[in-house]
């Protein structure tokens, strides 16, 4: 009791733990013990918290997209000069460039995996692609907005550059050979430039 | 000598085709080796006389299974003559005829084992090179224009086949499975300056009319 008193912060801790271990291990060798021990609470802690192992791991993927979510889709970057290098900025940020971004993908291919399975997960997928998508589709609208971009569908845009990030993405996590983040980055920004009439180099971060 | 390796030789396709469906239906972490034992009438002992863990099962069930995709996909591609026809038969395949929970599986456990990071590097490049032989076609018979490298376009159709097969399984696959289909047909027509579907039609047509 006294254990649940002095840590009120303790669910985030363990929520915290699990996502490591996710990253680390994958997601079928996390097991409650491991998360106790790496958050330093008592596995009984963890069960006051969380009464399956489950819901732990559903909680904990929901937990590190709501933060990531805030931080990266909250609002589009407001201190760049053009909307064009505002997107380049977008793009970049959902790559899979450095250590904290590469865990983020860990866990988002984990939640693909749950989500085609678990019906309770598929509205967290849902909920987190629609964050994602209104956000890109928003930094195209400034675009289409300022002159820069040719008239289209932000949405359908939006679609077109998430398949191109998730696709490229996992492919750089993956090691392929023909496909690292570098490359990733320039494809994307052709690609894109070719969709919305603008420079390539200026769609390049 | 033993009577044992010559029975199993039998039996491996079936536990690879069992732990394919197995796979697919409950997902790895659900699946145990006894319930792909059990689909393929065989103990558990059968399947670990040929593979020591799920993850050498998955490895190898998703080369199975992309192999049978593969001939399918190839007795289509005989009865077409244009690469344009070819292409959007391609497309259309992976939209339609493609299980991608499998896949989507074999990404997760490729990110922590070596083993299903190569089978998935294994399938992915032959099908790329698939779809980089049928853009090679197309340029060769004037179809497609030759602005891009084909190996280069066939990375780009691939990738994003699968980045859009990912939104149809996550979101609603009957909203999203035609808006997949369009995507393909449109970044082709942006790449290989070709009007694909007009140019199917017609090239078929002109060969039935030949015949």
């Amino acid at each position: 009791m006294t254990e649940v008193a002095t840590q009120p912060e303790a669910r985030g801790r363990i929520l915290e733990a699990a996502c490591e271990l996710i990253a680390e291990d994958g997601i079928d060798d996390v097991r409650i013990a491991r998360v106790a021990m790496r958050a330093g609470a008592s596995t009984a802690l963890v069960h006051h918290y969380f009464s399956t192992r489950e819901e732990l791991l559903a909680q904990a993927l929901l937990h590190s997209f709501e933060l990531a979510g805030d931080e990266r889709f909250g609002d589009e970057p407001a201190d760049e000069r053009t909307a064009t290098r505002a997107l380049a900025r977008m793009i970049e940020e959902c790559l899979p460039a450095s250590g904290s971004r590469e865990r983020d993908w860990v866990l988002w291919v984990e939640l693909w995996v749950r989500a085609v399975r678990d019906p309770s997960l598929r509205p967290v997928a849902t909920q987190l692609y629609e964050r994602y998508r209104s956000w890109l589709a928003s930094g195209v609208q400034a675009g289409v907005d300022s002159g820069e971009f040719r008239p289209c569908d932000p949405d359908v845009v939006a679609d077109h550059a998430m398949a191109l990030l998730d696709g490229f993405g996992i492919r750089a996590m993956l090691g392929d050979p023909s496909m690292d983040v570098a490359r990733a980055r320039t494809t994307i920004a052709r690609l894109l430039a070719a969709v919305l009439g603008v420079d390539a180099k200026e769609l390049e971060w | 000598m033993s009577p044992r390796p010559q029975i199993e030789h039998i039996r491996k396709p079936q536990i690879l085709a069992a732990a394919a469906e197995v796979i697919t239906e409950r997902g790895l972490a659900a699946t145990r080796i006894s319930d792909i034992a059990e689909r393929a009438g065989t103990s558990a002992s059968g399947v670990l006389y040929w593979f020591a863990t799920k993850d050498e099962l998955l490895a190898e069930a998703l080369t199975v299974d992309e192999e049978r995709f593969n001939e399918y996909v190839t007795q289509r591609l005989v009865s077409l003559r244009s690469p344009s026809a070819k292409l959007l038969m391609l497309f259309e395949s992976c939209v339609d005829d493609y299980d991608w929970s499998l896949w989507i599986e074999v990404w997760s456990r490729a990110l922590h084992d070596d083993a299903t990071r190569a089978a998935r590097q294994r399938s992915d490049d032959r099908w790329r090179e698939l779809l980089a032989s049928v853009i090679r076609a197309g340029q060769a018979n004037g179809e497609f224009a030759r602005t891009h490298n084909p190996t280069q376009v066939a990375l780009t159709f691939a990738t994003l086949i699968d980045g859009l097969a990912l939104q149809v399984t996550l979101r609603d696959p009957l909203i999203t499975s035609g808006q997949m289909l369009e995507t393909c047909i449109i970044t082709a027509e942006r790449l290989l300056e070709v009007d694909l579907r007009a140019t199917a039609v017609d090239a078929e047509e002109k060969v039935a009319e030949r015949a």
